[in-house]
């Protein structure tokens, strides 16, 4: 099989695998017991503008036209209108607005694990059974199983109140000066006047100071795991053929370290990065909702509790949708650095 | 050893016992002995389990039957009578809630800038003060719980030695290879001490969760009142206004090891509404772990019969099960846990046990493709082996080879899956309640007083968030380790493999 072919097959799997999560989020948010147009219209219900807006909605007819109609919306990107969060917003516009801080966010918590989680990893590869291994493993260890929402109240505080528990060092004026410790504001500013086209390398600066810490939570799991993952591949990659090889060639130490093992001892981490999109997608939702940033997780989340139901299933959708593409990428990636998977077996 | 025994190989078991009984009945002694300090505690739980008035009823409305109904009378009595016997582990017999005796202060002295006081107590084990009186019963119910797993280790080795037929078996070897694997020991204990306490969670805590945390209002409790010396009593509820944490000062604070103005202990000192955080965090152990354990029964039954059907049928129903779970995955757990927990919010089946089923039953069927995936390679390998080709070619059924072949193989890679996903739900249920979802407001969770003591942290108040975020991390970080070291043991080759890597518990969830 080729590679092409290994790929059409992959999209033609995931097509029952996105029906699938529509349908439930379907039946969840159509056939489940919460009605959303009593949830639009609160305690005082008036029974004609609910019957109204139910024709309208296209809630009175029968279920299995309602549930193509849901379909063929989801398909065509037509995902509808906020009824609650923000009424009479189009879905699509709501998520446009709210994304960019999302992605801020993730675009750090991808970055602080690789950079401090496989450096790391490696180097406890490297130096297995030293002290600096057993601290580095050890401390992965505790760190990931931290709970992201507990990291998040810890760091809040511990960072907005660090003149009083770090021995005067201030988070807030720490090289930019951040008076509030979480957040997007600045990242909002700088965002609008890039499209704007003007880059404010200050506003920026503030803006990666102020989404650090949500990153580091959000990232905290994945850091763990890149570091065992990338501790173990150092080591198995430490004691193959071609590294004894390259050692009785008379390979320079840097060279060996550099060339041969970490280039192949990357290999094992491409899934664990891509696989860490469901992780990051779920953590948003807490680390926003406890730090109160007005991401696409709090959407969701906001969404549900107040019974905003097109949001929330659009939401769905789209997650499902990132899921899958995500998953794809991933074992595509993986056929083009290590030639040796085959495309067989799965 | 098995050569001692001078039977046939094949002799029951009873029978090799008869031959040699002597370690048997050692051990069955101990047993008496275990089973005597706490023979109260099982009748008692033996008078109340079944519904005897009920099956009485039924029972003696039958003509002939009632002639019997005195029989059934007197050894409901004496079944009653029995449950009456003392146990060592129940709160009677070691109390510690009492008050202070009026004037009965010991001697007070300063050592080391720390008053010490001892006073005499009523009402509490030997009038010792309340805190020693909780900590020897504490110490004392460890102790039981460990006697009694050491029994169980030594039914094993009394049995390895003395009764078993064969020398050697692989199993042996497992487990020797985990006596020595020192962290997957460190998780092996932590997690006992876990069970433990969500077990004996009544008996453990300074006080009951009914009366302090779920109707204060509804008892009372005695002590010593400071300015007129006299012995008052006042409502739980009353005294809990009095022993809140707040963030110190003025607001008042309770912290880690405190007594309040009411002659209460407070081993985790208390929180925010001045409950008890012990019997608070003891009490949601409990619903954390049933959880927990039914949430792993339904994936581990659905993921492990799957594995087998797939890697024995291969083909289509491999292909099947491989978009189906893609599908479940291709939903993040928590998004979904989130959404159904609020669309079922308000429902019949959210109110079963404070919510805790529907949690259960949401996390199982959303884990279970994790877990397949993670032993899907070691039943298609296992397929492969000889043994299952000659089981085939002798005509066994299907059923039969999965049950008896495949199985055993995989169930040590269910163990490794089992210990790193339990972490997981822990963490994915405290933080789904620390939202506010899931489990319902009165019943304790640890994600709970987490969220209750959020704003307290940067104050004196901050035990109330950080000892339930320190046992969680404690509680995960054991899962992983009991994980890493039942794979070690399973197979000491995989040391370096990623296989249990991705099935561990994370934070992120």
């Amino acid at each position: 099989m080729s590679r092409w072919s290994y790929f059409a097959k992959r999209l033609v799997l995931s097509i029952p695998v996105i029906l699938f999560g529509t349908t439930v989020t379907f039946i969840a948010i159509r056939m489940g017991p919460i009605d959303p147009v009593s949830a639009v219209f609160g305690t005082q219900a008036n029974p004609d503008d609910m019957e109204r807006m139910r024709r309208q909605l296209g809630l009175n007819q029968p279920l299995w036209q309602q549930y193509f109609d849901f379909l063929w919306d989801m398909v065509t990107f037509d995902l509808g209108q906020s009824w609650v969060v923000e009424t009479n917003t189009d879905t699509i516009e709501l998520i446009k607005s709210r994304a960019p801080r999302t992605v801020w966010m993730g675009f750090w918590a991808i970055l602080i694990p690789l950079f401090i989680g496989i450096p790391l990893g490696f180097y406890a590869g490297l130096n297995p059974n030293t002290a600096g291994d057993y601290f580095a493993s050890f401390g992965g260890i505790v760190w990931r199983a931290m709970p992201n929402f507990w990291l998040a109240v810890i760091l809040l505080v511990g960072l907005s109140r660090s003149e009083d528990i770090l021995f005067g060092f201030s988070w807030k004026t720490f090289l930019v000066d951040t008076p509030q410790v979480i957040g997007t504001k600045y990242f909002h500013t700088a965002w609008t006047n890039l499209q704007a086209g003007q880059i404010q390398p200050m506003e920026w600066a503030r803006a990666t100071k102020q989404i650090l810490p949500a990153a580091v939570v959000l990232g905290s799991a994945s850091m763990g795991n890149e570091m065992r993952i990338s501790r173990t591949a150092m080591l198995e990659t430490k004691h193959s053929n071609y590294v004894e090889m390259a050692k009785a060639k008379g390979v320079s130490g840097r060279s060996l370290v550099w060339k041969h093992m970490f280039r192949n001892a990357l290999i094992p981490l491409v899934p664990v990065i891509t696989g860490e999109a469901g992780l990051l997608l779920g953590g948003s939702v807490l680390v926003e909702t406890v730090m109160a940033i007005n991401g696409i997780g709090k959407l969701f989340f906001d969404a549900l509790t107040e019974g905003d139901m097109p949001v929330a299933g659009a939401l769905m959708f789209i997650f499902i949708l990132l899921l899958v593409f995500i998953n794809i990428m991933q074992d595509f990636l993986y056929t083009i650095i290590d030639p040796r998977v085959g495309y067989e077996g799965e | 050893m098995s050569e001692r025994t001078s039977i046939e190989d094949d002799a029951p078991l009873l029978d090799r016992i008869r031959n040699n009984p002597e370690p048997a009945l050692r051990w069955l002694a101990v047993l008496g002995v275990l089973v005597a300090l706490q023979v109260g505690a099982l009748f008692g739980a033996m008078m109340e389990l079944p519904p005897w008035q009920t099956i009485a009823d039924r029972l003696f409305g039958l003509p002939l039957l009632a002639l019997f109904e005195p029989v059934g009378s007197v050894l409901a009595s004496v079944g009653d009578r029995l449950a009456e016997i003392p146990t060592l582990l129940s709160r009677d017999v070691i109390p510690n809630r009492g008050h202070r005796v009026p004037g009965g202060q010991q001697f007070a002295a300063d050592i080391a800038g720390f008053t010490v006081e001892f006073w005499r107590w009523e009402g509490t084990f030997l009038g010792l003060p309340a805190a020693i009186a909780w900590a020897i019963r504490v110490t004392l119910i460890y102790l039981y719980a460990f006697a009694c797993l050491a029994w169980f280790w030594k039914g094993y080795l009394v049995f390895r030695n003395h009764y078993r037929y064969a020398d050697w078996t692989p199993a042996d070897d497992m487990i020797d290879r985990m006596r020595t694997h020192r962290w997957g020991q460190f998780g092996f204990v932590v997690i006992a001490m876990f069970f433990m306490m969500a077990m004996f969670a009544p008996a453990l805590g300074p006080t009951v969760v009914e009366e302090n945390i779920q109707e204060p209002y509804s008892y009372e409790t005695k002590y010593l009142d400071q300015e007129s010396g006299e012995v008052r009593s006042t409502l739980v509820g009353n005294a809990n206004l009095g022993s809140r944490s707040r963030g110190g000062g003025s607001n008042g604070n309770h912290g880690i090891g405190t007594y309040d103005d009411y002659d209460r202990f407070h081993p985790f000192g208390t929180l925010p509404n001045g409950k008890d955080l012990f019997t608070f965090l003891a009490a949601g152990s409990r619903v954390s772990l049933f959880i927990g354990l039914l949430a792993l029964g339904i994936s581990s039954v659905i993921a492990f019969s799957l594995a087998m059907v797939s890697a024995y049928y291969k083909g289509a129903v491999d292909l099947g099960a491989v978009i189906l779970s893609d599908s479940i995955q291709a939903m993040p757990r928590l998004l979904v846990l989130i959404g159904a927990v609020v669309i079922l919010r308000g429902t019949w089946i959210a109110d079963i046990y404070n919510g805790g089923l529907l949690l259960a039953l949401l996390l199982g069927s959303w884990g279970w493709p994790a877990m397949w995936r993670a032993i899907r390679g070691p039943s298609l390998q296992v397929v492969q082996e000889e043994w299952v080709d000659a089981a085939k070619s002798y005509g066994q059924t299907p059923r039969r080879i999965m049950r008896k072949h495949m199985a055993p193989y995989v169930v040590g890679y269910m163990l490794i899956y089992g210990s790193m996903t339990l972490g997981g739900i822990i963490i994915s249920v405290s933080g789904l309640s620390f939202l506010g979802l899931g489990i319902t407001p009165p019943t304790p969770e640890w994600g709970r007083a987490i969220d209750l003591g959020q704003s307290y942290i940067a104050t004196d108040s901050w035990h109330i968030s950080i000892v339930p975020g320190l046992l969680i991390v404690i509680v995960v970080t054991a899962f992983n380790a009991l994980g890493d070291g039942i794979r070690d043991a399973i197979d000491p080759q995989s040391d370096t493999g990623s296989g249990g890597e991705a099935a561990a518990a994370g934070g992120g969830a």
